[in-house]
């Protein structure tokens, strides 16, 4: 664990610094879109180049969903009184996960979830829970499969499934008895979904 | 108030980010000084006692809270926009606890800053007029 604080501490402290760079990315081609607003004409490449300002604001805004999620990353492994927030946790497991999974032609869709639910773990072991099921996941389900994943209540527990048809292939391969040993060294309940189309992640409550 | 009457430091280590931002606010009439640490902030804040202060929390030396905890108490109706990020959000809570305006988040949106600036004088024009109230928020 003092190995996994440690890369947090250096990971938030990059994730500080990239915030930094996007920042001042943002103001320079601001300013360049303020000067070119103010007159371009006898600008030949004026269209060109605000083209190109249209592509750094885009990319600075991909790049900021990026580093607030690397930056969740970087906390997670810090043990929070309140308990880890789920949905939080699931959302950037997810968007760090979409290329990873777009490699095995697999889409992630991240169902509007339930927030201010919580867990005893921390945001890290849920990560881990959820990553691991959804790594075994893109292995056994077939390419070009929509997974979705959706955080939400279930008898007063806070609960992650994985909706996907093929789900049943993860339960028969090798990887499913090692998920099911993960889950319960972190007390969650590991169990299929509703007709068997997919797999439910029960957590436990946070403490009172 | 006239926007080109508004007096606003700037105050962030990032040169390159808050030298551009102070450009930008100039392009629109807002004339604003920069300050690349807290204590030339705090020097400035003294010298010029701007309407407005746009302070990054995470500085080398003295930190954006420290700064803002000074200046709330020798010039209390100077307004204090803090800059936080994905990291220090919590920081921004605490200073509007400790007594800030309000805080954004970094990468900004100028016209977004603006108004809180403007919104931020506006409050300060009252609060002065209130008898037996000077302390801002």
């Amino acid at each position: 664990m003092r190995d996994a604080l440690f890369m947090g501490r250096m990971t938030a402290s990059a994730t500080h610094e990239l915030q930094n760079i996007l920042a001042t990315i943002r103001e320079s081609s601001g300013l360049m879109d303020d000067l070119l607003a103010m007159g371009s004409e006898g600008f030949a490449h004026a269209e060109r180049f605000k083209k190109g300002l249209g592509v750094l604001a885009e990319q600075v805004e991909r790049g900021m969903i990026l580093t607030e999620q690397l930056n969740f990353c970087a906390h997670a492994p810090e043990k929070c009184p309140a308990g880890a927030d789920i949905n939080e946790a699931v959302r950037a497991l997810v968007g760090l996960s979409r290329r990873h999974a777009a490699r095995r032609r697999t889409t992630l869709v991240l169902a509007p979830g339930r927030s201010g639910l919580r867990t005893s773990l921390r945001a890290v072991e849920v990560m881990d829970a959820v990553g691991a099921v959804l790594e075994a996941a893109l292995d056994v389900l077939p390419m070009g499969t929509q997974l979705m994943l959706s955080v939400e209540e279930q008898g007063g527990l806070g609960v992650v499934r994985l909706d996907s048809p093929g789900f049943e292939a993860l339960r028969q391969a090798p990887a499913w008895s090692e998920l099911v040993a993960l889950a319960k060294a972190l007390g969650i309940g590991l169990t299929a979904g509703p007709a068997n189309m997919g797999v439910v992640l029960a957590l436990p409550r946070p403490a009172a | 108030m006239n926007a080109k009457d508004w007096k606003i430091l700037l105050v962030d280590d990032e040169r390159e980010f808050i030298t551009t931002l102070a450009e930008r606010l100039e392009l629109r009439g807002i004339p604003a000084r920069v300050a690349f640490d807290g204590e030339s902030a705090l020097e400035a804040i003294a010298a010029e006692e701007p309407h407005v202060v746009v302070l990054d929390v995470l500085m080398p030396g003295i930190k954006g809270l420290e700064v803002l905890e000074r200046v709330k108490r020798t010039n209390p109706l100077v307004q204090v926009l803090l800059l936080t990020g994905h990291g220090s959000t919590r920081d921004g809570i605490e200073g509007m606890r400790l007594g800030a305006y309000d805080y954004m988040m970094k990468p900004l949106n100028i016209d977004t800053l603006i108004e809180k600036m403007e919104s931020a004088i506006d409050y300060a024009k009252k609060a002065a007029t209130l008898p037996g109230k000077s302390d801002g928020q």
